[in-house]
């Protein structure tokens, strides 16, 4: 059978005593068990420290020697961060030194004589097995990289510090290098881990200052716990010239989120929030700098409780949905041709909630399919009423988000909503926002291509608000392009804006796109785009989203143009 | 002669010795080497001097090696004057009682030594 004994390397331990007949005595009780070194004065004694310093489990040390003395050996083992590692029993008769030694780092004494062998062989090994375990609880503390603490020894020592230290009012700061994964794939793994470690050291100098303890988790973000300041814009510039100080070719940004300590606050919320802040800033260059204050909270709480809400909406049909016509301008006069399907939520205690308030929320939270799900339900019956009332259908667009891209059940769920309600595939036309495109373009493609095999028209949506290229535009397998309404605004103010627009039109054209302008509020707008050749409308100028109701009124309005 | 008769002859505890050195060959090693160790000597020109931080160390010194070697009389004067000049601690002896001391630590080493060289020589 292996034994424990067998595994366990010998160590190695050093002895120094400038009397031969010490060290002689220390090496009959000590060499059965270890790997005995020796040094006869406190200088030599250094020397070989330092050179078995990652092998070294404990030096024995005599105190009054010649050349070097062993106060002055443990004096600079205390300055050195690795030779501080090691513990030091010293040898002595003089009670004094004793005290004075144990006060300068020394973990314990043996008295000389050295007649008791065995006290002496156990005082050794306990004293080794305390270090190695001091120094396991102390890799479990500290981040190998930077020397900084681990996460849960961090949030323990963070509450601590909450319960103990009353009279002190607390920030907790998060700060993260921006597109970090960035820098490691162009400059290397190695620079990486210079910059981490440059942001480490540049942080302790800032704790060494104010008093605080600091952890480094998910790579590239760093916590601080810290007495509260006033002033983080200095520390976030240090932090930002010592990480671009490791090396020329790039410019490293860091954003830094601060919550200060509230009545009733723990660790981990302090710094959820303080993280929730610091995220408000990414991408951001203009405000790396963001604070937890009452807005964020307030706007924190409502996310909540929309995300809470969300379920009951769905049972309780708290959602609506309106419909916003859109125009054929280039018939006179212009004719209503179909419309967007858009969201509303009546919520039971907030009242009506900006669908720029929950859609953003719900898609950074993977749920947004289920209100793009209900919406399309609540459409498909709207059209197939319509279409029973008054004998023709008006096409509806509905949306399709980001997350719906990846998901395998769409084209499946699509078909399903339109055979259930007994409509064509032109009946419902699918809208996909621009910057979806971007994001996996050829997934994107790929899905798209589906759906529009099956059928469905699909329309580009927000054309111009994201970064899409012309070029892109030819290889998408798309029907129609909306264009983004910040193009349109000022279309009557601005030449150029009209002369981009107009561009946009042209090129459409020639792929064969319908082009649906967004956003037409005068008649200056809709006679430009008009005479540009624009073929759709949708906008205030005809009219704002309406409810159901309101839109079979304008079915109807527009059926009796046609009985004229 | 054996160790334990040299140690009667010199006054040592030879008990106490083979409590350190725990076998007799490692006794008669250190045993051997003590005249040519010359820190007893050290004190004696310490005593000369009258410089407190040498007497200290060097009594400190001959008080710490002399235990080991059972040689408990040198180590007691020894450490008396060791007590005597650690630093921070108030004299308690005159002058002449530790001149006596390093007399008597005179005396016993080279009774010591005698019978060690006498001890060798055989």
């Amino acid at each position: 059978m292996l034994e424990s004994r067998q595994i366990r390397e010998i160590k190695t331990v050093l002895v120094v005593d400038d009397q031969e007949v010490n060290r002689d005595v220390l090496g009959a009780i000590l060499e059965d068990d270890y790997h005995v070194l020796y040094a006869e004065n406190g200088a030599e004694a250094i020397e070989r420290i330092r050179e078995y310093m990652n092998t070294l489990s404990i030096v024995l040390l005599d105190l009054y020697m010649p050349v070097m003395n062993g106060f002055e050996v443990l004096e600079r083992m205390k300055e050195d961060d690795m030779m501080s590692r090691i513990p030091v029993i010293v040898l002595t008769s003089e009670k004094t030194a004793e005290l004075k030694a144990l006060q300068m780092g020394a973990s314990d004494f043996i008295t000389k004589p050295l007649d008791m062998h065995e006290v002496i062989l156990a005082r050794v090994g306990r004293i080794i097995e305390l270090s190695e375990g001091k120094k396991l609880i102390s890799a479990a503390e500290h981040d190998r990289l930077t020397g900084l603490y681990t996460k849960n020894f961090f949030f323990e020592y963070a509450e601590r510090i909450l319960r103990v230290v009353k009279d002190s009012t607390y920030d907790a700061v998060v700060v993260n290098i921006q597109q970090f994964h960035m820098i490691n794939e162009l400059k290397g793994r190695k620079f990486g881990d210079q910059v981490l470690c440059a942001v480490a050291q540049e942080i302790r100098e800032f704790l060494n200052r104010t008093g605080g303890i600091a952890s480094r988790l998910e790579a590239d973000r760093f916590y601080i716990f810290c007495e509260h300041q006033e002033d983080y814009g200095a520390l976030l510039s240090r932090l930002e010239q010592s990480a671009n100080s490791q090396g020329e070719g790039t410019v490293i940004r860091l954003r830094m989120g601060v919550n200060v300590f509230q009545e009733g606050d723990t660790a981990v919320l302090m710094f959820d929030h303080a993280r929730t802040a610091c995220n408000l800033s990414r991408g951001d260059f203009q405000t790396p700098l963001v604070f937890y204050d009452d807005e964020l909270r307030n706007r924190e709480i409502l996310h909540q409780k929309l995300l809470y809400g969300l379920e009951a909406a769905l049972e309780e049909g708290q959602f609506q949905v309106y419909y916003q016509p859109k125009y054929n301008i280039q018939t006179d006069p212009p004719r209503l041709v179909s419309a967007e399907a858009l969201v509303r939520w009546k919520h039971p205690e907030l009242g009506m909630v900006s669908p720029g308030e929950f859609i953003p929320l719900f898609e950074r939270k993977g749920v947004i399919s289920e209100v793009d799900n209900y919406v399309w339900q609540i459409a498909a019956k709207d059209v197939r009423k319509w279409r029973e009332q008054y004998g023709s259908a008006l096409p509806v667009s509905v949306n399709l988000s980001r997350t719906d891209m990846f998901d395998t059940t769409l084209p499946a769920r699509l078909n399903r909503l339109i055979l259930n309600n007994g409509l064509n595939y032109s009946d419902i036309k699918l809208e996909v926002t621009e910057t979806a495109y971007t994001d996996d373009a050829d997934h994107v493609l790929e899905v798209i291509s589906g759906l529009r095999g099956q059928g469905f028209e699909i329309e580009m949506d927000d054309f111009g608000s994201g970064y899409s290229s012309l070029n892109m535009l030819s290889e998408m397998p798309i029907d129609v392009l909306k264009m983004d309404m910040k193009f349109v605004r000022n279309i009557e103010m601005s030449e150029t804006d009209f002369r981009l627009v107009k561009l946009i039109i042209d090129i459409a054209k020639y792929l064969r796109l319908k082009v649906v302008a967004e956003g037409v509020e005068t008649e200056g707008q809709l006679s430009l785009l008009k005479n540009a050749g624009c073929d759709l409308v949708q906008g205030y100028y005809f009219s704002r989203p309406v409810p159901a109701d309101e839109f079979k009124e304008m079915i109807r309005t527009d059926l009796a143009l046609e009985r004229k | 002669m054996t160790l334990q008769e040299l140690y009667r002859e010199i006054g040592g505890d030879y008990e106490q010795a083979l409590q350190v050195l725990r076998v007799d060959k490692l006794l008669d090693k250190h045993i051997r080497k003590l005249p040519k160790n010359g820190v007893v000597e050290g004190l004696l020109s310490a005593g000369e001097t009258k410089d407190p931080k040498t007497l200290f160390e060097a009594a400190h010194a001959v008080k710490g090696l002399c235990a080991n070697l059972g040689l408990t009389e040198l180590s007691k004067n020894a450490s008396e004057i060791a007590d005597e000049f650690r630093e921070g601690s108030t004299r308690k002896l005159s002058d002449a009682e530790v001149s006596e001391r390093i007399d008597r630590i005179r005396i016993l080493y080279r009774k010591a030594a005698d019978g060690i060289a006498r001890y060798e020589a055989q």
